[in-house]
């Protein structure tokens, strides 16, 4: 392959510089301002950071040192650590144009199957989380199949499945929660449940001890390291890998891409496959956080999901957004849990700041909403009047 | 043929008059300094190639483009339009191809569409509603039950329903644009009828066909565009069709359609296609193959030509694996091929630039790269099937540098960029898998005269390098400029075949195809004709 453009292999960049310039002495270096643009796709929109700061700014003007210490913070994150990483396999579906309502109950059925496993069949957690990975897996697998092959809607399918899988978790739970602290004969924790325990503790509070104990001096527990862990994965396998770039392409035109010879069946089915394994994945975290697994745990948790991967710039339309940008998102939407329940915020009011919030998010990430908003309206001003 | 026609010409203003209209859409000059007047009962045919302005020219009087140059008149009063609602105001009515009905509201919810009749508790009332509308149907000769659904009726008579919708308001001119294109004899005939009647009544009428020989049965004047600019009017009565065709195609074909050498070696046939058959399912939209036999050599433009709903479109995607259920035999290089799915056509070397570029070629919202490589990014794989962006960027580049694509640089949104870079990047994008049979459809549709030639330029060069490329156009100079063969195609069936050959003159061989094109019911035996020689 010879090169005929001004952009050398070597330099990284430097297309920007013009495709019919003459080539640079040396690498040729974009600016500050031009990285960051470039950047700015993957690592998420600009707005949504400028909310997080607003946020952290909020909290410390009102609380200072209670907001802003690693205990306050780890606990809001572990606390919404699980709902972070449904909004990754969310964000994965909305991306391809879809949406996936069925995550809450399919972190509700995942964490009942953790609880069952560990009490009645006394499961250690490392096979536990597979397995709960794996049943959520099965029911994003038959997510796809309806969208694909059924042609179903998203939202329809997945409604539906929302129900059923609730349905399923009540029913072998015979609506009662199950609790996952077992006390030995030695009137102590079994070292299985105490390791189960852990899954869903922040960093600060783990005694010291068997499991992941780096972890837990360094303040970090097993929900926050397995979010950041989720979130990593997957904003690289959307941004270097060829399943990532076919995600984008389904979402930004699914006709281009199926010319294009992008199996657009199988990319669908992949993410609401994928979407379901990380709720499944994130049901013993919830367990193991709430001490027990209720029938009715995770509900709602899909809307805090979409949330997230709103707020942090991912277009319902498809093709555009990252896992950065829904992290941040989650950040946002964690914070301001923590900001409001610490200002003595009432549940009521925090559900309307929520919702405002969304709304705000949505239409500052529109580009040139300025414009777009004013542009209309001036014309008719002019063709009103002259 | 109207009895005041000549009163009218001369006394009172014309009812509609359009001065010095130009538009700019972004890279591309649409339409500069065209004028049209239309008179009260008056059919005005407006004619051109495709790409010559005439959507334009009708969208902007109907309100479609709100930014316009240019004055438009009615009955001598500057009139503004800027929005549909405008233009409905001022009794302009556009009734376009691909029809504007509701398909699942009845014939009547349709007429009355936004100006639904209300009885006096604030409710729709119906049984009014319903006797307007059959009164209108009856004016039009149309004995269909007014709550009949829309989609029940066939194309004629939705035709017929979106003039009784415009009758139904105030009508003063009304465009059709190409309304016979999918209608038989015997519709196009009541069609006649409903125009000269509504001539009758003082409407003005704005007539946009392809069908030469039509004119002279319905139009009173035609006027001709090309290249987004007036070339002249005529009498329709009076002026002949080979006057017409010479003022249509007007520029000269050689500086348009560069070519290396006139008479190109003939290679191995890359394509062979024996009994080629693709029958819709219910629902699924496009016309029905009919056992079409045709071969592709290497180093060969081969052209196929008709006229819309044709078929040439379908041929390219049933053999790109985008259509099912294709039936027959298809050959490549000797060896069988049974395409099931574009990412299998793309690995035995096939590529497809779509007829829709934005539709169905780009990620518009995307950076040029990730377009360019999207179907070769296998070629920029490393281990876990992650993509080696140093690679993928250069190719890229260089493969965009090659076809000339003005663009800042590969990172730049596609969206952004002008219709005929546009179609460079899609261009890009399938020379970046290596084809050996490149199948474009409609390959300069909506881009400059400049980016027309440079493209052209690049399948001429495609082919002396040994690619075998098989094109779909609707503008026949374009056919004949760069093909070295024609096939026409006729609802699903090939009526003619032409070779390349100079001596004969341009003009003769459009006729000579569209005669072929518009070989309605006579089917002709697929084989090799002469240029010159008619087929009806």
């Amino acid at each position: 392959m010879t090169d005929t453009l001004a952009d050398s292999p070597g330099s990284g960049s430097g297309a920007g510089a013009g495709s019919g310039s003459p080539e640079a002495p040396g690498p040729h270096r974009p600016g500050a301002a031009e990285r960051l643009r470039r950047a700015l796709p993957a690592l998420g929109s600009l707005q949504s950071y400028i909310g997080l700061v607003l946020v952290i700014a909020v909290g410390i003007a009102t609380k200072g040192a209670v907001f802003w210490n690693q205990t306050n913070l780890t606990n809001a994150i572990t606390a919404f650590a699980s709902r972070g990483i449904l909004a990754v396999g969310v964000t994965l579906v909305i991306l391809t144009a879809g949406i996936d309502l069925s995550v809450g109950s399919i972190l509700g059925i995942g964490s009942m199957t953790a609880a069952m496993l560990l009490v009645h069949h006394g499961l250690s957690p490392l096979l536990i989380v597979p397995a709960c990975a794996a049943v959520g897996a099965l029911f994003g697998f038959l997510n796809g199949v309806g969208t694909t092959w059924l042609k179903i809607q998203s939202f329809v399918m997945t409604l539906a499945m929302l129900s059923v899988v609730r349905g399923i978790d009540r029913q072998v739970s015979d609506n009662v929660a199950v609790g996952v602290q077992l006390i030995g004969p030695n009137g102590q924790p079994t070292r299985k449940a105490d390791a189960f325990a852990k899954l869903g503790t922040p960093g600060h509070q783990l005694v010291s001890g068997s499991w992941l104990p780096l972890f837990g001096r360094a303040g970090v527990g097993y929900p926050l390291v397995a979010f950041f862990a989720v979130c990593v994965v997957f904003q690289l396998i959307l941004s270097r890998t060829r399943f990532g770039r076919h995600i984008y392409a389904v979402g930004g035109n699914p006709v281009a891409a199926r010319l294009s010879g992008v199996n657009v069946t199988l990319v669908v089915i992949a993410v609401f496959t994928l979407s379901g394994m990380l709720a499944g994945f994130a049901g013993p975290i919830d367990a193991a956080y709430s001490a027990s697994a209720d029938p009715l745990a995770g509900t709602g948790y899909e809307l805090d999901a979409i949330a997230a991967a709103v707020i942090g710039g991912t277009s319902l339309a498809g093709g555009k957004g990252s896992i950065t940008g829904t992290a941040v998102g989650a950040l946002i939407l964690t914070l301001l849990d923590n900001v409001l329940g610490l200002n003595a915020v009432s549940d009521n009011l925090q559900l309307i700041i929520k919702g405002l919030i969304v709304v705000v998010a949505v239409v500052l990430q529109r580009p040139g909403f300025l414009r777009g908003a004013v542009d209309p309206l001036a014309r008719r001003i002019r063709s009103g009047r002259g | 043929m109207r009895p005041d026609e000549d009163v009218a010409a001369d006394s009172a203003p014309p009812l509609l008059r359009m001065r010095d209209i130009a538009k700019q859409f972004p890279g591309v000059r649409a339409l500069t300094g065209v004028d049209l007047t239309v008179h009260g009962g008056e059919v005005v045919a407006l004619l051109g190639e495709n790409g010559a302005g005439k959507s334009t020219l009708m969208n902007i009087l109907a309100g479609v483009h709100a930014d316009y140059d240019g004055v438009i008149e009615l009955d001598g009063e500057p009139a503004r339009i800027h929005s549909p609602r405008q233009a409905a105001h001022h009794g302009i009515t556009m009734i376009h191809q691909e029809l504007n009905l509701v398909p699942e509201l009845s014939i009547s919810d349709n007429v009355f569409l936004g100006r639904e009749l209300r009885s006096r508790r604030g409710t729709l009332d119906r049984k009014a509603m319903h006797r307007r509308t059959a009164e209108l149907l009856a004016e039009l000769g149309l004995a269909l039950p007014p709550q009949r659904p829309v989609r029940e009726c066939r194309i004629a008579e939705r035709q017929l329903v979106e003039v009784a919708k415009a009758l139904n308001g105030r009508l003063k001119v009304l465009v059709m644009d190409e309304p016979t294109s999918a209608l038989a004899a015997a519709e196009v005939e009541r069609l006649f009828t409903v125009i000269r009647s509504l001539a009758r009544r003082g409407v003005g009428i704005v007539y946009i066909s392809h069908r030469l020989e039509e004119l002279k049965e319905i139009a009173d004047s035609v006027t001709v565009l090309r290249d987004g600019g007036n070339v002249g009017s005529r009498d329709a009565h009076t002026v002949d069709r080979d006057e017409l065709v010479a003022l249509m195609v007007g520029r000269p074909l050689d500086n348009l359609y560069p070519r290396a050498t006139e008479q190109r070696s003939e290679g191995p046939v890359r394509l062979e296609v024996s009994g080629l058959t693709f029958t819709p399912t219910p629902g699924q939209s496009g016309t029905a193959l009919h056992d079409l036999d045709f071969t592709v050599r290497a180093g060969e433009i081969v052209g196929l030509a008709g006229l819309m709903g044709a078929g040439r479109s379908e041929v390219l995607e049933s053999l790109y694996g985008a259509r099912s259920p294709v039936t027959g035999s298809i050959k490549l290089d000797g060896r069988r091929y049974a395409p099931r799915s574009p990412r299998q056509a793309i690995r035995r070397g096939l590529a497809l630039v779509a007829e829709d570029r934005k539709a169905q070629s780009l990620v518009l919202d995307n950076t040029v790269r990730f377009n360019t490589t999207l179907a070769a990014l296998h070629r920029f794989l490393r281990p876990w099937r992650t993509v080696n962006r140093r690679a993928e960027k250069a190719a890229a580049a260089e493969q965009n540098a090659a076809l000339g694509t003005k663009t800042a640089s590969v990172e730049t949104v596609v969206g952004t960029l002008s219709g005929g870079n546009q179609q460079k990047v899609v261009l890009a994008k399938c020379l970046l898998t290596k084809p050996t049979l490149l199948l474009v459809d409609e390959p300069t549709r909506g881009i400059d005269v400049g980016a027309k030639a440079e493209i052209h330029a690049l399948l001429d060069r495609l082919a002396e390098a040994g690619s075998a490329i098989l094109a779909v156009s609707s503008e026949l100079p374009e056919l004949l400029g760069i093909c070295d063969r024609i096939i026409v195609l006729c609802e699903g069936r090939i009526t003619g075949e032409f070779h390349r050959d100079p001596a004969h003159g341009p003009v003769a061989a459009q006729e000579a195809i569209l005669s072929a094109a518009m070989a309605r019911q006579a089917v002709l035996a697929s084989g090799s004709t002469l240029l010159g020689s008619t087929h009806d």
